[in-house]
């Protein structure tokens, strides 16, 4: 897929005009990492596939509400996502469906094909720990640990100051160590 | 399951290692191509190349359209010139 480079203020103006040609390039440009997003939210690919499209769709009926006040896109897009990631596990608890534990390996970037095949028992571990933490929990590791993002870019998703979003992501680990205790995950680096 | 137990010695050790697993765990995966193409047709959006083509096009479009009708105001100007002049003449 090639690399566009492009202004994105001026894509941004085009797109909230009304030019899909200009939002297909917003596309191109966030897809991997809201797919990243709901699909480590929703931890299944049907369902991060069907949010991804819902994401881009909102997204694109009501690009002319955005405007550009501090906020990146990016959060704003993220926000989008977050909303329709906590909708949906709403639905799902209503349905009282079975949680999904299997998550399907996806290739990681940078990493051999050989090791995609196989996650380890470890990471299974913790990736189900993660989905039983509350929501913004959940969101709050995935910003910090898949996109990578500050604690500034996180809460300006999430809707909360820096300093908050430091002392919950303190408060998160507290409490995830605190679950390991009765998993197979050895804290000691070996 | 063999339980191993958590033996380090300082909290925040612990939390810098727990820091390391969830690093190694929640890693960006790259979404298989057929999928990104499947949501692209989905929300109805053209070929990346397609819309590269077509951005270039319209500028080129463009181009032409503002020719043409900067051409057109300059020969309606001169003839509204000529016709004033003119018909002042023959008054």
């Amino acid at each position: 897929m090639p690399d566009i480079e492009f202004n994105e203020e001026d894509v941004l103006t085009r797109a909230s005009q009304g030019d899909r040609d200009a939002f297909g390039l917003l596309y191109e440009r966030y897809i991997d990492r809201i797919f990243n997003y709901v699909y480590y939210r929703t931890g299944n690919l049907h369902d991060a596939e069907d949010l991804t499209a819902r994401v881009f769709q909102r997204a694109m009926n009501h690009i002319q509400n955005y405007t550009d006040r501090g906020v990146p896109f990016s959060a704003w897009l993220y926000r989008i996502a977050h909303n329709l990631v906590a909708n949906w596990h709403r639905d799902r608890s209503r349905r009282q469906e079975i949680p999904i534990n299997d998550v399907p390996v996806l290739p990681s970037k940078g990493d051999h094909p050989e090791k995609n095949l196989v996650r380890s028992q470890e990471q299974d571990s913790l990736l189900r720990l993660i989905r039983r933490l509350p929501s913004e929990r959940q969101s709050l590791l995935i910003l910090k640990f898949v996109e990578n993002m500050s604690n500034a870019e996180i809460g300006a998703i999430m809707g909360r100051s820096e300093g908050a979003v430091k002392s919950l992501y303190h408060r998160t680990l507290l409490a995830l160590r605190d679950q390991l205790g009765d998993q197979s995950i050895n804290l000691d680096g070996d | 399951m063999k339980k191993s137990k958590v033996k380090t010695t300082q909290p925040e050790e612990q939390l810098f290692a727990l820091e390391e697993h969830l690093a190694g765990t929640l890693k960006p995966i790259t979404p298989p191509q057929e999928l990104v193409s499947r949501l692209r047709e989905r929300i109805r959006f053209p070929e990346p190349e397609e819309i590269v083509w077509r951005l270039g096009n319209w500028r080129r479009l463009f181009l032409v359209y503002s020719g043409v009708m900067s051409g057109m105001l300059v020969i309606i100007t001169f003839a509204r010139a000529f016709f004033y002049f003119w018909g002042r003449r023959h008054m």
